[in-house]
């Protein structure tokens, strides 16, 4: 460890870094534009000048560009020396010549880290006299607004857009002061990954136009550690909330990253980042709703549709209230269906209510065996969930059957860093840092091994050494193959055609070589063969190498894996509801059903089968969706910016969020309607007064703990609600929030308490402890004069190092068991001339339940489409662009028709969840029939 | 029998009056002989050759070109394929001196290049020639074609097995692509703006591969140079600098032009002699030996040999070695202006001090030059500079831009404080 001295301090610097790192990990602020922490520095900005010292007797010394200056041991620097100063002073002058000064009409300004840096640098004065140059701005979609003048080319959006996210649509044009960062024409960014411009850029070109619907200052949103719902990777978030004024409930304005190193580390996915306006939409049930007595009879509603109107929860709950008494006294059966979007504490309040034998997943028996398998194969010793930083490190990828880059968006971005570990090795040859991004970069070296097996080619296949595109079963037949020739065994591969035989020996041997291989699959080809293929070429890799190896399993939603600890193998699935029900049809029932929309779970039938066995179904759940059509009762249900709870994600991480508001009108959390319930029966069972006594979620979390080892390390993530620090709660809001007295001084001109938070050591206040380095419950990352979220470094142990104070995600731990035995069934597809099989597609907006509730996702989200191979068109007769219709378990479905080289003959791909189709996809892969519609009405459109 | 007497062995085919000379012509008048020789000598001999020669880059920047040379790995372990890229992209204000030698003599450029591709064990070389140079580009393609066809390029050379194919690239135009990084990018279909170092180009070049960038003049240098030795060619040299090198003259003089004069001639010699003296009525207020990015000299420096270390030394650099007269009745407020805003205009945009800090200087002297400007503008001037020093910025291009304006300041200072204090320029 190098010692240097800056400004005649000595501090231990890491070997190899570069002097920028140095002086921010030590506290020294030092401005700085074009370095960002995950990519590097390119010298462009000249920002982060300082003077280096050739020994003591050197008292010039030299300006040199920290970002640009590898440390030496005894280096000795000054980051105060006038020279340095006038220089870093005279860049931002610069800078700033061409820049509009529109702070204060800019969304930027508050958070702008130009702002900052040009306070930081002392630049006050404008001497430049000149016009400034202006640009035309373009339109980029939905989800982005652009601003060119406000630019003062640091090369970042581009630089992220990219080199690190492999997007093609953005580049630098033009030259000299004309620089133009854009598209060559206006529209929609192509890259899932745009949303990041917004922070990556360090000045309001970039903004997010979400926000700007319902915008305000940084400083007047209030805000908590979060965790993104939208998959089941996990990512950190820091979403922001703020009431409009006048007693108007809080509104949801935005969602930004919050550093997680293990899993987001700076970045989201567009999804992530926009997705949340779900909360704010016209589907979301704000109060409790109750069924007419009538059924509709109209041609457009299903069978068992009711229409619902608005009542006091009070009724509502005492109507519960009696139901759970009748059940108390045997004469009602009472059901509780969980779900995966859910969190633990409400799956488990649910559980504790109508007891374990009456508590049933919500999924399908097929998707509950998915998770089973997935939960199963990651039990086993031999086998280790990479984190993201480990996925980027990994030599050689196999990606088997799960479309990564629209089910788990940030582990696909982590394998792209991956593909570049051979340039970086060889970077390391030549002596030159990794830090040095364009160095790095220019380097032409061919790509880590990176191989996709799987039905769609991936967004990732400009990275990938190989792509063997087929069917499930074909995936598994490779895979299987490729399990086998790392054994020495050559039966499975011999029966492969030539050319797939020669993919998969390359796949084999790469993956044998490998120092640090990484298998990457998921529920997503909704295959258990893919799945347990997948553990079998981890497992048998580990053995050949003795250490475990690396595998990512995908689950599907943000809860999967937690959901799934609470059933063991064979138990809980829709199905054996539905039978259950039929069986015991003699005694009323009550459905309760948790956050869930069964139609996109199960077949329609086997739903109906359900809803019909029972008299009264009650949801609890955020937006209107199949089910409710059929529910007497809807309890609205805190989405997770308004709750607080614990999800496990894929890697088997368990990770708390936090209420960043209070819902509007009469959300709550889904548990707290099942207490409320139980706090209304006059006579209460022990379990029943256990489940009344509930205060805190806190409490739930608690006792999971206590009922399921896995969850043990529940009662250690995050403190209770009774933690204080120095005596202090930790204030959701920024102490620079405004308005407070005046906010709802229309309508009255007392100021109101905060809403009181029973769950969390938090408040809906400015009151508390606002330093995000003395908890990480502080979700406003804020440091004096660094006003934008690039002051996370601030908050890490070093420079992308771990965020500092105790961890709120914490591994499961789960009782270990080695991989079921298992022998890949040799499969014969049976091909009728007519019959397609329906195989599931992804896609990043549209096929996410929640985040198609957002406006301005649904309105990139895709018209419903059946993607054939050109072979099927012509024997179908359809060409693409043609309306079909679509025949599938029993369900009929208007497409448009696709076309695509890849896609395997005799399937159709089906895009899962997409609005339009979303009870197909409980349903994949199915036998389908797809013919062209002949009764078409011109202009009609599916 | 090689001309141990030559000393004009760039232009020695090159009459003003006559078209270039075809393969015929050249190879009559002995061309083509160097790059016989070469095939008979060992790469690594004509490396160590060219180094002991003390041929430097006639680009601008001086580096020994056999140095640069020997910096490519070679031998066992080393990249199958390296590159040698022929940097044509003579953009500098002021120089036409490359120019002069691929339209008069295309086939000098074509033997030098044959010869150092080989010496570097590259098989692939390519020509990147300024977009404006239409006849350059069509003499050279012709000469390329001659050459292939005479197999004096292309597969298995007179059956000495080594392979080399040029390929001429028209540069779209763009001052950076001088700069040989960018030139690199520019080539590989990227935006020209220079690269990271390290790694050099000769280890991560073009396309990754090794990769050699040397001027046409250099090039030129290298036929002669291998069939006459270094002995000869060091005695070309009036000074330490070795060779003949092609000096040029632009301005209000008699004569302007371009000739090949031994290294370390005397400027007076160059000015006077070569290109006929001033006009009638005019005298020499100033000058830019090396063209439009170097430092302003003055009269007192007409002594100086143009050579590398003796321009250096006066506060200037030799740079192409075209020089750029300035005189008593033209405004030097006005010429520093009209090249800074070349340099603003061809800056590549990536670093803040080049980018935004020469439209700025382009900013004050276009007020200065109108009449509107202030004293505070001069501090302003020197602040620019300042910030686009050495070092201060990614590559070489503001620091260069800097260099007439910063001269300029202190050489003709009054000029500066005249047009303030009048409000006009006084030339006009």
């Amino acid at each position: 460890m190098p010692t240097i001295t800056i400004d005649g301090k000595n501090y231990q610097a890491e070997e190899q870094e570069n002097l920028l790192s140095v002086c921010l990990t030590a506290g020294i602020n030092l401005p700085y534009f074009c370095w960002h922490p995950a990519m590097g520095s390119v010298g462009a900005c000249r920002q982060c000048a300082v003077i280096e010292y050739k020994n003591t007797d050197d008292k010039h010394g030299r300006l040199v560009m920290s970002c640009m200056t590898q440390v030496r041991e005894g280096g000795i620097y000054s980051v105060d020396a006038t020279r340095a100063r006038q220089f870093r002073g005279g860049i931002i002058e610069n800078l700033m010549t061409n820049h509009p000064h529109d702070c204060p009409v800019c969304e930027e300004g508050g958070e702008c880290h130009l702002q900052d840096m040009t306070e930081m640098s002392g630049h006050t004065m404008r001497r430049f006299r000149g016009r400034k140059r202006t640009h035309r701005n373009q339109y980029l979609g939905p989800f982005i607004n652009h601003e060119m003048n406000r630019c003062i080319a640091c090369y970042r959006c581009t630089r992220f857009y990219r080199d690190y996210a492999g997007g093609t649509d953005l580049q630098p044009l033009a030259r000299n002061n004309q620089v133009y960062f854009g598209r060559h024409e206006d529209g929609l960014l192509e890259n899932g990954f745009s949303g990041n411009l917004v922070e990556v850029c360090p000045t309001g070109v970039f903004t997010d136009k979400t926000f700007s619907k319902h915008f305000v200052r940084k400083w007047d949103l209030q805000s908590a550690p979060s965790v993104c719902e939208h998959c089941a990777v996990g990512c950190n978030t820091a979403p922001g909330a703020r009431a409009p004024g006048n007693g108007k409930d809080p509104i949801l304005r935005r969602v930004v990253n919050l550093y997680n190193r293990d899993i987001n580390g700076y970045f989201l996915c567009d999804r992530g980042r926009f997705g949340y306006d779900y909360v704010n939409s016209e589907k979301r049930i704000k109060n409790v709703l109750v069924a007419c007595e009538k059924n509709i009879i109209s041609s457009t509603a299903a069978p068992g549709e009711r229409i619902h109107g608005e009542i006091h929860p009070e009724p509502a709950v005492k109507h519960l209230a009696r139901h759970l008494a009748e059940v108390q006294q045997g004469r009602r059966r009472l059901i509780g269906i969980g779900s995966p979007r859910s969190s633990l504490e409400n799956n488990f309040a649910l559980r504790e209510l109508v007891g374990k034998n009456n508590f049933f997943s919500g999924l399908s028996a097929r998707d509950l065996q998915l998770l089973q398998l997935v939960d199963r194969t990651q039990r086993d010793a031999r086998i280790h969930c990479p984190t993201t930083p480990e996925i980027e490190s990994a030599d050689a990828i196999l990606i088997l059957g799960e479309d990564i880059d629209n089910t788990a968006p940030r582990v696909a971005l982590a394998v792209r860093q991956a593909a570049r570990n051979r340039q970086k090795r060889q970077a390391q040859q030549l002596q030159i840092p990794l830090w040095q991004d364009a160095s790095v970069r220019q380097l032409r070296v061919e790509a880590s091994p990176i191989f996709f097996i799987g039905l769609e080619k991936p967004r990732l296949a400009d990275i990938t050494s190989a792509t063997l595109l087929g069917t499930p079963e074909q995936t598994a037949l490779f895979a299987d193959s490729i399990a086998q020739l790392i054994l020495g065994d050559d039966t499975g591969a011999r029966k492969l055609a030539p050319d797939c035989r020669a993919q998969v020996e390359q796949v084999a041997n790469t993956l044998r070589q490998a120092e640090n291989p990484l298998i990457i699959s998921g529920c997503g080809s909704r295959s258990s063969d893919i799945i347990h293929c997948a553990g079998k070429i981890a497992a048998t890799l580990a053995d050949t190498s003795s250490s475990p190896c690396s595998l990512y399993l995908a689950c599907p939603e943000v809860n999967s894996l937690g959901l799934t600890q609470f059933f063991p193998a064979g138990e809980g699935d829709l199905e054996q509801l539905a039978h259950t029900l039929e069986i015991h049809s003699g005694t009323p029932c009550t459905l309760i059903v948790l956050e869930n929309d069964l139609y996109r779970r199960a077949d329609r039938h086997t739903v109906e089968r359900i809803f019909n066995s029972a008299d009264a179904v009650i949801l609890i759940d955020t937006l209107l969706n199949n089910t409710a059509r059929h529910a007497d009762l809807i309890f609205p249900a805190a989405a997770t910016a308004e709750s607080q709870g614990t999800y496990i994600n894929s890697q088997g991480t368990a990770q708390r969020f936090y209420a960043v508001c209070e819902g509007a009108s009469y959300i709550q959390e889904s548990w707290r309607w099942l207490v409320d319930a139980a706090n209304f029966c006059k006579q209460k069972s022990p379990q029943l007064a256990t489940i009344a006594a509930w205060r805190h979620s806190m409490d739930l979390s608690e006792a999971l703990a206590a009922n399921f080892h896995q969850f043990e390390v529940l009662e250690k993530i995050g403190p209770d609600e009774n933690y204080r620090l120095n005596g202090l709660k930790i204030a959701r809001q920024s102490h620079r929030y405004s308005g407070r007295t005046a906010l709802g001084a229309k309508a009255q001109v007392a100021e109101l308490p905060p809403h009181p938070d029973p769950d969390a050591p938090m408040t809906f206040s400015m009151e508390g402890i606002q330093s995000p380095a003395m908890t990480p419950l502080s979700a406003h990352i804020w440091s004096p004069g660094w006003n934008s979220n690039q002051s996370i470094i601030k908050f890490q142990q070093e420079i992308n190092g771990h965020r500092l104070g105790v961890r709120g995600s914490v591994p499961i731990r789960r009782q270990p068991q080695p991989l079921p035995e298992w022998q890949l069934a040799a499969s014969v597809p049976a091909k009728t001339s007519k019959t397609l099989t329906a195989v599931p597609l992804y896609r990043l907006f549209g096929s996410g339940e929640l985040s198609v509730g957002a406006a301005a996702i649904a309105s990139v989200t895709d018209i419903p489409f059946a993607q054939i191979s050109r072979e099927d068109a012509q024997r179908l007769d359809v060409t693409a662009g043609d309306i079909g219709q679509l025949q599938l378990g029993g369900e009929s479905h208007t497409v448009e028709i696709r076309i695509s080289d890849a896609q395997p003959p005799g399937t159709v791909g089906v895009p899962s969840g997409l609005p339009g189709l979303e009870t197909l996809a409980a349903l994949l892969p199915a036998p389908a029939q797809l013919e062209r519609r002949s009764d078409r009405e011109p202009g009609e459109t599916p | 029998m090689p001309d141990q007497t030559l000393t004009k062995p760039l232009t020695k085919n090159i009459c003003p009056q006559h078209k270039p000379p075809d393969i015929e012509r050249y190879q009559d008048n002995g061309g083509y002989s160097g790059w016989r020789k070469a095939l008979g000598m060992a790469p690594e001999d004509i490396v160590e050759l060219v180094q002991k020669s003390g041929l430097r880059g006639r680009g601008g920047a001086g580096f020994n070109t056999g140095l640069k040379w020997s910096f490519v790995p070679r031998g066992k372990g080393s990249p199958a394929v390296k590159y040698l890229v022929c940097n044509a992209d003579e953009m500098e204000p002021g120089t036409f001196k490359d120019r002069l030698l691929m339209e008069q003599n295309p086939h000098l450029l074509i033997e030098g290049m044959a010869i150092a591709a080989y010496a570097i064990e590259a098989r692939t070389a390519y020509i990147f020639i300024r977009g404006e140079y239409h006849l350059a580009a069509v003499r050279l393609e012709q000469a390329i074609n001659e050459a292939r066809q005479a197999g004096l390029i292309g597969p298995d050379i007179l059956n000495s097995g080594y392979s080399l194919e040029i390929y001429l690239h028209r540069s779209a135009g763009n001052y950076i692509c001088g700069e040989e990084t960018a030139l690199l990018n520019a080539l590989e279909g990227r935006r020209a703006i220079p690269r990271a170092k390290p790694p050099f180009p000769q280890v991560s070049g073009l396309w990754g591969k090794p990769t050699v960038v040397n001027n046409v003049e250099t090039l030129c240098n290298i036929p002669h140079l291998i069939e006459l030795g270094s002995e000869w060619y060091k005695s070309l040299g009036r000074c330490q600098d070795a060779g003949s090198k092609l000096f040029g003259v632009s301005g209000k003089v008699n004569k302007p032009g371009t000739w090949e004069l031994p290294m370390g001639t005397p400027i007076r010699e160059i000015i006077e002699e070569h290109a006929g003296g001033m006009r009638d009525g005019l005298k020499l207020k100033g000058f830019l030996p090396g063209g439009g990015s170097t430092d302003f000299l003055g009269p007192t420096d007409l002594d100086l040999p143009m050579d590398y270390d003796a321009i250096a030394k006066a506060g200037s650099r030799m740079g192409t070695g075209t020089i750029i007269v300035l005189d008593d009745h033209t405004c030097p407020v006005g010429l520093v202006l009209n090249l800074s805003q070349f340099f603003a205009r061809e800056s590549c945009g990536w670093c803040t001090p080049c980018r935004d800090g020469l439209p700025w200087v382009v900013e004050i002297l276009t007020r200065i030059e109108n009449g509107s400007g202030t004293p505070e503008d001069l501090d302003l001037l020197q602040e620019q500079v300042a910030r686009m020093g050495p070092g201060n910025t990614f590559c070489a291009l503001a620091p260069g831009a800097a260099e007439p304006l910063q001269s300029a300041l202190r050489l003709f200072e009054e000029d500066f404080i005249d047009h303030i204090r009048k409000g006009r320029c006084p030339y006009r």
